[in-house]
């Protein structure tokens, strides 16, 4: 690994040119959703403590424990210091003027030290990234268990220079196959397996579909990776940028203890230049591997634009993914693929 | 077979398998699954069926490859495919007139690769609550996905309380901690 690194020390430049993101789950990347909520002045700051404790037991915020039952005031001229929430507009009496008193029934909750209510949006689930957090507290204060991970990673900040030099080089190794691959004839995407403990490629692959409608790039990986474990049922001797690195020890280590299914691809990294489909993404799930990254998203992509698979809810694996890898690159190649799409199609008429 | 003329979707509509068929073909299946299941294999059966012939028969190799896409179905599927070869005949032609039999759902992978192939119908028996591909997990069967083939009809339910009840007792002597499959509801 020491002479590559040297080498791409050179051409730091280059790692410069794309950033690689997290494809999160729905969850983490949709819009937070709101809802209505009626809050009141604290007027006489000595009430507060009575006040939250009766609120608590009369209208309890049942499932909404992210949500601050009282937040200070922003605006330092703000005539009162706090102010508190009362009540979601649900769970609010049917009453066509609402006031404090309307809301609170005089035996539930003594309305001394209450202004009168108004209404604010409080989110209904808690924030689980830093842009969600940032969004709800515009409306109201809400608690948030950070992931520092997530949070760096959003900023495209995750990998460090180094880092980003040994992806950029195994993104390249894909590029180089899904060039190899489409001097043959079939679609331009490369893909490469990696262990990222010993830094080791383990197979790298490209689109051999011409043959076989069903061997696409990480479908051939995955042949390869069994092979390096000598497993394995295709031969892809034909195709020179199809190889393998037969495994030293320590590729062995879950095919045998892991009982009765072989998951081959625990603890790897694929780098693939372009979006994984369905069949390919769920190939992932069953082979159990690491993290994927791949350099641009596709029409049917199951990594992120069609589905997520890497997310799924009610699936046994989930992984890492991000994209963006070498993203300029992968996305010519693509454009490279569509084009003679076309062509071919033309020549059919 | 006359399948020239007509539109790819038509001739994938008029291409739909009898009563008689189905139990005729998953009674075959169902007998694949039994004799694995004796043999300590994982009990699904799985067959491709061509102009009443069978094109393609698949067992879970994905032990033996170390592969863990070789399921039934992509097995089965790389049959076809050899016949078609020896045969010179066109994949896509045979593959719109070619109806899968399979005791269990097939998983979100095998569902993508049967779109892929342009199989038309799948007849199967249980879910899959854990992978299912045609509706348990995601319902790769009926998405909108233009660039991966065509979309496929599920017939279901044939025969499903003994399906299950064979990968049950499949997970009770192979591992004791994996979860059961369940069964439809309804
Ligand atoms: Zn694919
Ligand atoms: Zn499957």
């Amino acid at each position: 690994m020491e002479p590559q690194m040297k080498r791409w020390k050179g051409s730091a430049c280059d790692t410069d040119s794309w950033v690689a993101y997290p494809v999160l789950s729905d969850d983490q990347s949709q819009d937070v959703e709101l809802i209505e909520a009626f809050a009141a002045p604290i007027v006489d700051k000595k009430e507060t403590s009575r006040l939250i404790r009766e609120l608590n037991s009369l209208y309890p915020l049942n499932g909404l424990q992210h949500i601050k039952r009282v937040r200070a005031c922003k605006g330092k001229g703000s005539p009162h210091p706090l102010e508190v929430l009362v009540c979601l507009v649900s769970d609010a009496p049917d009453v066509k003027d609402v006031s404090i008193g309307s809301l609170l029934p005089s035996d539930g909750v003594r309305h001394d030290g209450l202004g009168e209510p108004f209404v604010v949006k409080v989110p209904v689930r808690p924030p689980l990234t830093r842009p969600q957090f940032e969004l709800v507290s515009k409306h109201w204060p809400t608690s948030f268990h950070e992931d520092k991970q997530v949070t760096v990673a959003l900023r495209g900040e995750l990998f460090s220079p180094p880092q980003k030099a040994t992806m950029h080089l195994y993104m390249m190794s894909a590029f180089t196959a899904a060039e190899a691959g489409k001097e043959m004839g079939m679609e331009a995407v490369g893909a490469v397996v990696v262990n990222p403990a010993t830094q080791r490629i383990i197979a790298v692959g490209h689109d051999c579909r011409g043959d076989h409608p069903l061997h696409h790039a990480v479908m051939v990986c995955i042949d390869l990776v069994a092979q390096s474990q000598g497993g394995g049922c295709y031969s892809f001797d034909k195709y020179p940028a199809c190889r393998f690195t037969l495994s030293d020890t320590d590729t062995f280590k879950c095919s045998v203890e892991a009982s009765s299914q072989p998951y081959i691809c625990t603890g790897y990294d694929l780098y693939v230049t372009r979006e994984p489909c369905v069949m390919c993404a769920m190939a992932l799930v069953h082979s159990r591997i690491g993290r994927v990254f791949y350099g641009t998203a596709s029409a049917d992509g199951a990594l992120g634009t069609k589905f997520k698979i890497h997310s799924q809810k009610d699936l046994n694996h989930r992984f890492e993914v991000y994209k963006g890898v070498l993203s300029k690159q992968c996305e010519d190649l693509k454009s490279l693929d569509s084009h003679s799409r076309k062509q071919r199609l033309e020549d059919c008429r | 077979m006359g399948t020239q003329g007509g539109s790819e979707a038509a001739a994938a509509e008029s291409f739909y398998p009898s009563d008689e068929d189905i139990e005729k073909w998953m009674a075959n299946a169902f007998d694949m699954a039994k004799d694995a299941l004796e043999n300590g294999e994982v009990p699904v059966g799985c067959l491709m069926v061509y102009n009443d012939e069978v094109v393609g028969k698949g067992r879970n190799e994905v032990n033996e490859t170390k592969n863990a896409t070789r399921h039934a179905e992509m097995v089965a599927l790389d049959q076809l495919l050899d016949w078609c070869r020896h045969r010179d005949l066109d994949v896509r032609s045979v593959c719109e007139q070619t109806a899968l039999y399979v005791t269990v759902e097939p998983c979100i992978m095998c569902a993508a690769a049967l779109r892929l192939l342009n199989i038309p119908v799948v007849v199967y028996g249980c879910r899959n609550e854990r992978f299912g591909g045609c509706g348990s997990v995601l319902e790769v069967s009926s998405a909108n996905l233009p660039q991966t083939g065509t979309m496929f009809k599920c017939v279901s339910g044939h025969r499903a309380e003994e399906a299950v009840e064979m990968l049950k007792t499949f997970y009770k002597q192979e591992n004791p901690n994996a979860p059961n499959p369940k069964t439809r509801k309804d």
